[in-house]
């Protein structure tokens, strides 16, 4: 038999896929249906948010947050307000904070649900998409009536929030939790137990804790391999220390154990958000700002548990009401670089489920 | 047994002018912090000699150092694969442009589980031909966080496997987050 004759092939995915989430381009060079070696090429969605920065006030800022990981933008505005009031020292009030968790939690949820659906999507099932979507429509419909936004919400400021819950939305939240408690079950019924899907999802992508750190990979990629890290169990910021909640650890560290780490953080999630609307007060939703936001002169690292990981803000800071330098230390930039490593000697049909498990947004890969 | 009665009224009617004497408790945040930057400093001098340590300094409770440029990845590798300090996690990195006091640095933050503690480490390079011998090497996690710093603060790593721009296009002119860039209208 005359010899096969083969040779690598170069691949272009993306930048326009609709399974890399965004403008993502992935270089690949496959042998047959071998994945030889893979290259992520970002940037396409640059905006240059630390440079604008450097010219905005603190408050000015937040704005621009909302557009980096679009998915969780309460959990970015949380990010930068947390990082301002621990560098000046700033008290938020009580009410302030139960209604700022109460969102956060409620935006990973979110987050986690359109990971879900998307994730589902990639690996060729339709429907689970449009439940998880049902649902996370109910979220956005909560924070549409809490700050006016469906998707850019600016509803934190340093010192607090910017509008209270109008009357009845707590109890609304806690209906909400108690609806998603139900429609948990049906996802389980429909994707976790599905033999396609475990085939697919299972001893795929796997990577150890060692790698992970190595990596610098943090929130569900790190956990999924069953290292137990969570900022706001580990660093605690806001109020966090107050609720009783469960840090989600994988074994395997495969897309199967990240797919059920995003399951269940939802169930904790829902945790925190019936303790935190349980226990608001009563009070203000602003605290005592200054009107002018100095941040002291000198640098400040804060990083809070983001839906993707650690979101962190490094600023350097001269004492005037604008940063010198900020940084946001964005989980999706950090935690994609693994991919390579990941998909090096795949089959080519894995690379959609082992990226989409990453669970990247491409507004906060390039800021 | 009067004196002792008698002491605290006679500190109160005191207090303004021995308060240099009685210090304020100290902020137990900064004794910890405190002890934690000595015994790192400790540790890194033993290792490498005092000269390495540029300087030591507490930025509001967070240990920071400033390594030498030459012994940079030598200090990294060092806190990274001793046993009893275990660096291990690179959380965050970030380049800044300080135009006005001539250098540029590079700021690397890492944890320890091990101590459960983060250290600032930093590192400068002079303005023009910047340059920063890269860590890339020890940690895969920086990778990224390298190119980027070169794409937008201007900053070399000699040593990095792959020095590209990543998010501006491989044409462009300028580094964008340098205190002088020009931005275009």
């Amino acid at each position: 038999m005359a010899e096969i004759r083969t040779e690598e092939l170069l691949m272009n995915i993306g930048p326009q896929h609709p399974s890399t989430h965004g403008v993502l381009r992935v270089v690949v060079k496959v042998d047959g249906e071998i994945i030889r070696d893979a290259e992520p090429v970002v940037g396409y969605l640059h905006r240059g948010t630390e440079k604008l920065a450097e010219d905005l006030q603190y408050t000015q800022i937040i704005p621009y947050t909302d557009r980096m990981d679009y998915l969780g933008s309460m959990l970015n505005n949380h990010a930068i307000v947390n990082a301002v009031e621990k560098a000046m020292d700033l008290e938020v009030p009580e009410r302030a904070e139960h209604l700022r968790v109460i969102v956060v939690e409620l935006n990973r949820i979110a987050s986690h649900l359109v990971f879900l659906g998307t994730y589902l999507l990639d690996l060729g099932a339709m429907s689970p998409f449009l439940y998880a979507f049902a649902n996370r429509e109910k979220i956005i419909d909560l924070f549409n009536r809490i700050c006016g936004a469906r998707l850019t919400f600016n509803y934190m400021r340093v010192g607090g929030v910017k509008w209270d819950a109008p009357e009845g939305w707590v109890q609304d939240v806690l209906d909400f939790v108690t609806h998603l408690r139900k429609e948990m079950n049906m996802f389980h019924e429909l994707v976790t137990g599905n033999e396609i899907f475990l085939e697919r999802v299972k001893g795929v992508g796997i990577y150890d804790a060692d790698t992970a750190l190595n990596y610098a990979l943090s929130g569900i990629n790190l956990r999924s391999t069953g290292f137990n890290w969570d900022l706001r169990k580990n660093k605690p910021y806001s109020i966090y220390d107050r609720f009783d909640f469960n840090v989600i650890t994988g074994k395997n560290g495969d897309c199967y154990d990240r797919y059920m780490c995003h399951l269940d953080e939802i169930v904790e999630s829902m945790k925190i958000v019936e303790q935190a609307a349980q226990q608001i007060p009563d009070g203000p939703v602003m605290g005592k700002v200054p009107k002018i936001l100095r941040v002291p002169a000198g640098e400040y690292y804060a990083a809070v548990e983001g839906a993707r990981g650690e979101l962190g803000l490094y600023i350097v800071s001269e004492g005037k009401d604008k940063p010198y330098r900020i940084k946001w230390r964005r989980p999706s930039f950090v935690n994609l670089q693994i991919l390579p490593k990941l998909l090096e000697g795949q089959s080519m049909s894995n690379l959609i489920a082992v990226l989409g498990a990453v669970d990247i947004v491409l507004g906060e890969v390039d800021a | 047994m009067s004196e002792e009665t008698k002491a605290p009224e006679a500190t109160k009617a005191a207090a303004p002018q021995a308060a240099e004497e009685t210090p304020e408790p100290v902020d137990p945040r900064i004794e910890s912090a405190t002890a934690k930057l000595e015994l790192l400093k400790g540790k890194i001098t033993a290792q490498f000699g005092a000269d390495v340590i540029e300087e030591a300094f507490l930025a509001k409770f967070q240990p920071s150092f400033v390594i030498k440029n030459e012994s940079w990845p030598a200090v990294v590798e060092y806190l990274k694969v001793t046993d009893e300090l275990s660096f291990v996690y690179p959380e965050a990195m970030a380049g800044t442009d300080h135009m006005a006091k001539g250098y540029c640095e590079v700021y690397l933050y890492v944890h320890s589980f091990v101590l459960d503690m983060d250290v600032a480490l930093k590192v400068r390079t002079p303005r023009d031909e910047a340059a920063i011998p890269s860590v890339a090497h020890i940690f895969s996690g920086v990778n990224w966080e390298e190119r980027e710093i070169f794409d937008l603060v201007g900053i070399k790593f000699p040593g990095h496997p792959d020095m590209r721009r990543i998010m501006l296009e491989d044409h462009w002119q300028g580094h964008p987050l340098r205190k002088d860039y020009v931005v275009m209208d």
